[in-house]
């Protein structure tokens, strides 16, 4: 335990304090599942690297022992590449959890055993949770379980966590995980060296032995820790002290601990591998080539596209029918038969009103089309598409001069905007960096905005749908040759990226994943879906609806081509942009936007409006300068944009 | 003749010297603690190899005193290299000093292109380009090719990474993409991705470009240029001797 934790009480016998146990792993091997059949908890899960990017925390009892269990993002090893994963190893050095339970991809187990290694340095009880064991049978070596447990002095679990299974297993190991005491010898050589830096370390430091190999290695980020856990004082003198025999150091001893965590992991997983007889690759080792294959990939792309774009108008405009026969309806009618006063039935059913623009707006326009694109979205994400997607889709942004590593959370950005703002955290150029926070707040529909996007357009037509999206795309890459030109530097970061095999989506995982996002939509989004309706029922009632569309007119009839009714639109839009594209899905019903307006209209709410969520990401990200900075940009350019794109659609379709 | 060695060493520090833009006589003496002779900087200066200041406070290399330091260090960084990378580690720094003064040219050239003509020593210093490397990058001897170099589909066991960004190699390392690994090219556009214990990793070609390979590292035959069905007496030789080295370590 280390001091400084919070204990409590010893005296209440039967009440032990809470131990920490803390979730690490290379990323996409499974942490964020193995956390919530832990805790019954319920966090978004994706085959992608880097879906977890923030610690979560929650308390969980196993037996009658209470536990707070700790996901964390994805780490490489304790020697630190990026700032994401200085997170974790900061937060184990500084909170010294009393077990780790390393999640390891047991079709890929040899890369973890790095990792492994260097917990084991740690002497903090470790459990090991060998994930997808069915599929590594298939697509890998298969990896013995118990022979592991057996060269590791480690409790190992197997399990199969999208199915829940091991979760007993799982417990009973966390509860007798132990120090093992067969990790890495360094030799007599270096371990003197590092007993000589341990020696300089403050005699209360926890984890001094691995301190000082980190110390050796000249990690980037030690120093810093030393600061924060010391004080600047206190470390500087013993950075010093250290820089001192560091120099006395033999240069190659870091080579000579590299190869002997290079011999211990072939050790071990020389001893642990099931030899089998080299299995044929399977269809969906063809399919994952083909999806990232330059010519292939394209009929893949278009054909999963086509997908998202049937399944969103035929499926949710069914869904939309059946709730609109079950619940507006009926509801209007009774509201209507009641004969209520004109200002109450104006503010429940009217233009503005609480239930038309509110709830129904919500549950009937735009939870059918979300449920159905989150459910089509997540069997991609399950599957592994995406990843191998951005290998594929490098091509493109390579062109506009995106680095590898920023395709990664690009992409990530059409799932949530604010999740791939934060996974920036990842890249280390700052230029990188900036350009991919600035990408993905601009033109990168999110999946909300995605779906009801192509909801809207394809009831103005399919071409419609394909001008927007070369519209968007055309900006993006716009944008990003000219962030590249304006910004001074080179990004230099390389791209190094793990990709998933593809594999069949678990059903089940993805109806859990669906459920939850559209709980979590509801939650949200629905108290802002009639709060915003209110108010804008109030803005219109003491008149200043019609000030503001007159001021306005200029601005949005004249330059955008719009009618003045969009302004409705823009001011929900600034409150949650999915209500606004509800109510532009409601304008083109009704006949009151043209095509070359439902096109304007698409692209604004797409662009103009960068949702709450993603502006505080990049503040958090970048600071708030930059933030506002970057908003303001982005409002000012989209609206020279939408004119300028108003006025080339006018001329070629002749609109008007 | 008697003190050549010793004189070799002034040499090779006066290289250091130069790479660290040092030139004082006083910084000489430091560096080389107890060898430092000044009958032995005289003796070079007499040979022509070294140039002293009148007042005896700096010095530097001459243009053939360059060129001998040159062979030197080159001699130096390869065998460490050849240490580090293919006899399995060791004590680098006093065999590759044995070494140095032993050599002849043509088998430092040899060991150059048998390596690849790698540009770093296992410690980051740079090595001195050889007549071989400017000639032939990519010449039949070359055992040692550029990942780049390697059809989709084929697999090579990895030499080495000369790499000078140290994350961008533990990050490589924490993937097992490190020598005497095996990995299968499998996609060379939009990025390289490659296949190694199990993962597909997917890479920018700047990653890749850092990466040797054997080619044909299953067959030790020919590793030393010999084709198995005709007999050609190529291996005799250089090739031969070097060659036997390997044979053992890539057996099955």
């Amino acid at each position: 335990m280390s001091p400084g934790q919070p204990v409590i009480s010893a005296a209440a016998a039967d009440i032990k304090p809470i131990k920490k146990a803390a979730i690490v792993g290379l990323p996409n091997t499974g942490k964020t599942q193995v956390f919530n059949n832990l805790t019954g908890e319920y966090n978004i899960v994706a085959n992608y690297p880097g879906t977890t990017v923030e610690m979560k925390r929650t308390i969980t009892r196993i037996r009658d022992q209470h536990y707070e269990v700790i996901d964390t993002p994805g780490l490489h090893c304790l020697y630190i590449h990026s700032e994401e994963e200085v997170a974790v190893r900061d937060m184990i050095l500084a909170e010294a959890p009393d077990v780790i339970i390393q999640c390891v991809d047991a079709s890929q187990y040899k890369q973890s055993l790095l990792l492994t290694a260097e917990l084991l340095e740690l002497e903090t009880p470790l459990v090991l949770v060998l994930n997808a064991m069915d599929a590594g049978g298939r697509n890998g070596p298969a990896v013995s379980g118990p022979e592991l447990e057996r060269l590791l002095g480690v409790p190992v679990v197997e399990s199969s966590s999208p199915r829940g299974l091991g979760k007993d297993e799982l417990k009973a190991a966390i509860l007798k995980a132990r120090r093992s005491t067969l990790g890495i010898k360094y030799g007599f050589h270096v371990e003197s060296r590092i007993g000589d830096i341990t020696s300089a370390l403050p005699f209360d430091l926890l984890f001094k032995h691995k301190i000082a190999v980190l110390l050796l290695l000249n990690d980037l980020f030690i120093g810093r820790f030393l600061e924060m856990k010391l004080g600047r004082e206190k470390a500087s003198a013993v950075l010093a002290q250290v820089a001192a025999i560091l120099r006395e150091v033999k240069p190659n001893t870091r080579q000579a601990i590299n190869d002997r965590r290079n011999q211990w992991v072939d050790r071990v997983a020389e001893g642990v591998v099931i030899k089998q007889k080299a299995s044929r690759p399977g269809f969906a080792h063809y399919v994952t080539q083909a999806s990232r294959h330059p010519l292939l990939g394209i009929p893949i792309f278009l054909s999963l596209m086509a997908v998202v774009y049937l399944s969103v108008v035929y499926v949710s405009g069914a869904l939309d029918k059946v709730i609109n026969f079950l619940v507006v309806s009926p509801v209007t009618g009774l509201i209507t038969a009641l004969s209520l006063p004109p200002f109450w039935t104006d503010m429940l059913i009217g233009n503005h009103g609480l239930l038309t623009l509110g709830l129904f707006n919500a549950i009937c326009t735009v939870l059918p089309i979300l449920s159905v694109f989150f459910f089509v979205f997540g069997c991609f994400e399950d599957s592994g598409y995406i990843t191998n997607f951005t290998v594929f889709s490098k091509r493109v942004f390579g062109k506009i001069g995106i680095p590898g590593n920023a395709i990664t959370s690009l992409v990530l950005g059409f799932g949530c905007k604010t999740m791939a703002t934060l996974s920036t955290r990842g890249l280390t150029d700052r230029k990188e960096k900036f350009i991919a926070v600035f990408l993905i707040a601009f033109a990168i529909p999110c999946s909300a905005q995605l779906g009801i996007s192509m909801a809207i357009l394809a009831k103005v037509g399919v071409s419609a749908f394909l001008i927007v999206f070369g519209v968007l795309i055309l900006c993006e890459a716009a944008a990003g040759i000219l962030l590249n030109t304006i910004i001074k530097g080179k990004a230099e970061s390389a791209y190094i990226q793990v990709i998933p095999p593809m594999r069949f989506p678990s059903l089940k995982a993805v109806c859990q994943k669906t459920y939850h996002r559209i709980i979590d939509f509801l939650k949200e989004a629905l108290p802002i879906f009639i709060f915003s309706a209110i108010g804008l029922f109030i803005f219109d009632k003491i008149g200043l609806l019609a000030l503001t569309k007159q001021a306005l007119a200029p601005l949005i009839t004249g330059w955008m081509g719009l009618p003045k009714d969009i302004i409705d639109v823009f001011l929900l839009a600034l409150a949650r942009r999915e209500a606004a594209a509800g109510l532009i899905l409601k304008m083109v019903d009704a006949g009151a936007l043209n095509y070359v307006q439902s096109i304007v209209a698409v692209v604004v709410t797409t662009i103009s409006f960068p949702c709450v969520a993603n502006v505080i990401a990049i503040g958090r990200e970048m600071g708030w300068k930059a933030a506002v900075s970057m908003t303001v940009l982005i409002f000012v350019s989209s609206f020279v944009l939408v004119g300028a794109l108003n006025w080339a659609l006018v001329l070629i379709f002749a609109v008007r | 003749m008697t003190r050549r060695v010793e004189q070799d060493e002034h040499i090779e520090q006066l290289w250091y010297m130069k790479e660290r833009g040092e030139g004082s006589v006083a910084f000489l003496k430091r560096i080389m603690k107890g060898a430092f002779e000044l009958k032995d900087l005289q003796e070079l200066v007499g040979r022509g190899l070294v140039e002293l200041s009148p007042d005896g406070a700096t010095v530097k290399l001459s243009e053939a005193g360059d060129a001998r330091a040159r062979q030197l260090i080159r001699a130096h960084r390869l065998a460490e290299r050849l240490i580090a990378d293919v006899l399995g580690g060791g004590d680098l720094e006093q065999v590759a000093c044995e070494f140095e003064h032993t050599v002849s040219l043509e088998l430092v050239n040899g060991i150059c292109t048998l390596l690849g003509h790698p540009r770093e020593c296992p410690h980051g210093m740079p090595i001195p380009e050889g007549e071989c490397c400017k000639l032939a990058k990519k010449t039949e001897l070359s055992f040692i090719v550029p990942l780049l170099d390697i059809k989709v589909g084929e697999s090579a066991r990895i030499a080495y990474i000369n790499c000078k960004n140290d994350q961008q190699l533990h990050k490589l390392e924490g993937l097992c993409v490190r020598p005497g690994v095996v990995v299968k090219l499998h996609q060379t556009y939009p990025a390289y991705v490659i296949e190694c214990e199990g993962a597909s990793i997917a890479l920018d070609k700047a990653v890749i470009a850092n990466i040797s390979v054997w080619k044909n590292f299953d067959d030790p035959l020919a590793l030393v240029g010999v084709k198995a069905r005709e007999k050609k007496p190529v291996a005799t030789g250089l090739a031969g001797f070097i060659g036997s080295f390997f044979k053992p370590a890539f057996k099955k």
